[in-house]
């Protein structure tokens, strides 16, 4: 019965990846303008828009909620708490989508190159899995258990996130012109 | 059931020599040539087995069949190994990877084959031939697998020609996993139906092939900035690898609150 379910499950896979193989799209070329502008958009979205210090610490503070909860009736509470789980969440979900954007950046540089070293890529991939399942944890524990759940998780994604953008930016450190760098000098602005 | 499983072996024979024949005419024979080696064989041997099935009777005719089909099998495999160079021609590790796939798959199934021919004496291959061909056809899907997750993973781009015999291919491999283990566990009630699958899956290949190799027509070379040294993947490789380590340490360090 084990080799039964098995074979129909290969049999199965490989006719759904056929699928999805037959539609793919063509893909764009390799550093491409329309696709190095993406990622540098991406880039500092996630850099200037989602991951500077304040605006974590801002989402997170206790110290609103604690406020709110001394000063104000329940109905308030419930609204506040409610109000910033889906502020929380809209966050999660941006940083989550803003690193699957700079993995396919990654994937789509790394293509160029004839000698990848395999394992190395596949240690990569299994890193970017755990960062996106890191994610995609947090987006649960805010669904579930609001957003003040796990605060610690929330800074070592923040920090997480931080360092992909630097590795990223390494990559596209090719756009910027030697010597005027306005990007890294806004970047040093923002990093608390 | 007879009569449409006779027009579908006689459209197969028809595609196979067209196919042939174009690939002689447009001088693609060199190009693939172990897919066309492929083909050429299954045709001497679908020729073969049809001139040979009425003087024949049914045990030897069975006995024959299985043995060529096995052949096929093996020079199927061949095909996927010329795929696999064509897709990652680039990308010679891609490639590596792989051939490695499908040489430890492959491995895997003649160790069990030796261990049951050695250790059990009552076993007989011969009588277990549509297992076998089982099994070979799991290590042809699995490579073929490994192929098509990679290429959609890194966003290769394909040529015509290599997606239409990766479908093909993947078409006729899927199918006949499929209908072999149903043929296996259902028993002798499902061999009409499997008679009917398995040669519409190969004419459904044969007319994907037909259409992908009408002319020749490679993956384009992608027009990309000039190509980086192998000096830069590492640097690039070696950046990420370092940073989402420690971004992992970090993730594993989370205390719980």
């Amino acid at each position: 019965m084990i080799q039964l379910i098995l074979s129909l499950l290969v049999g199965f896979v490989l006719a759904v990846s056929l699928y999805f193989f037959a539609r793919r799209a063509k893909p764009s070329a390799e550093g491409s303008a329309q696709q190095l502008r993406e990622a540098r958009q991406t880039l500092d979205s996630l850099q200037y828009g989602l991951l500077p210090n304040d605006l974590v610490e801002r989402i997170f503070a206790r110290e609103d909620l604690e406020y709110v909860f001394s000063a104000a009736p329940p109905d308030v509470q419930s609204l506040f708490l409610a109000d910033r789980k889906n502020v929380a969440l809209g966050w999660v979900r941006r940083v989550r989508a803003a690193v699957l954007e700079l993995m396919r950046f990654h994937r789509g540089h790394a293509r160029l190159h004839a000698r990848l070293s395999f394992s190395t890529e596949i240690r990569l991939a299994l890193n970017f899995a755990g960062l996106l399942t890191a994610c995609r944890l947090l987006q649960i524990t805010f669904y579930l258990r609001g957003p003040y759940a796990a605060p610690g998780m929330v800074r070592t994604a923040a920090a997480a996130a931080s360092r992909v953008c630097s590795i990223s930016e390494n990559s596209l450190a090719f756009l910027n012109v030697k010597g005027v760098d306005p990007l890294n000098s806004g970047a040093a602005r923002h990093r608390a | 059931m007879w009569i449409l499983s006779q027009v579908v072996a006689y459209l197969a024979l028809l595609i196979e020599v067209v196919i042939l024949v174009r690939a002689i005419q447009s001088k693609n024979f060199a190009k693939y040539s172990m897919f066309y080696a492929y083909l050429l064989t299954v045709l001497v041997t679908s020729v073969f087995l049809q001139i040979a099935k009425p003087t024949l009777s049914g045990p030897v005719y069975a006995v024959l069949y299985w043995r060529l089909e096995l052949v096929t099998v093996a020079l199927g495999c061949g095909v996927i190994v010329e795929i696999s160079g064509r897709v990652f021609a680039r990308h010679l590790s891609l490639d590596r990877f792989v051939k490695w796939v499908a040489i430890i798959t492959f491995g895997a199934i003649f160790l069990v084959f030796a261990i049951h021919v050695a250790f059990l004496p009552h076993w007989k291959p011969v009588a277990n031939p549509a297992e076998l061909e089982l099994d070979l056809r799991i290590a042809q899907a699995i490579a073929l697998l490994s192929i098509v997750s990679l290429t959609g993973y890194y966003g290769f781009e394909i040529g015509k020609n290599m997606k239409g015999l990766i479908l093909g291919f993947g078409v006729y491999v899927g199918a006949s996993i499929i209908s072999l283990t149903l043929r296996l566990f259902i028993g002798i009630q499902f061999s009409p139906v499997w008679k009917i699958i398995v040669p519409l899956s190969y004419v459904a290949a044969l007319l994907l092939w037909t259409v992908a190799l009408w002319s020749y027509e490679p993956a384009r070379a992608p027009a990309s900035p000039p190509e980086p040294t192998d000096v830069d993947y590492r640097g690039l490789a070696g950046r990420t690898r370092q940073a989402l380590g420690s971004i992992q340490e970090q993730l594993d360090r989370t205390p719980d609150r």
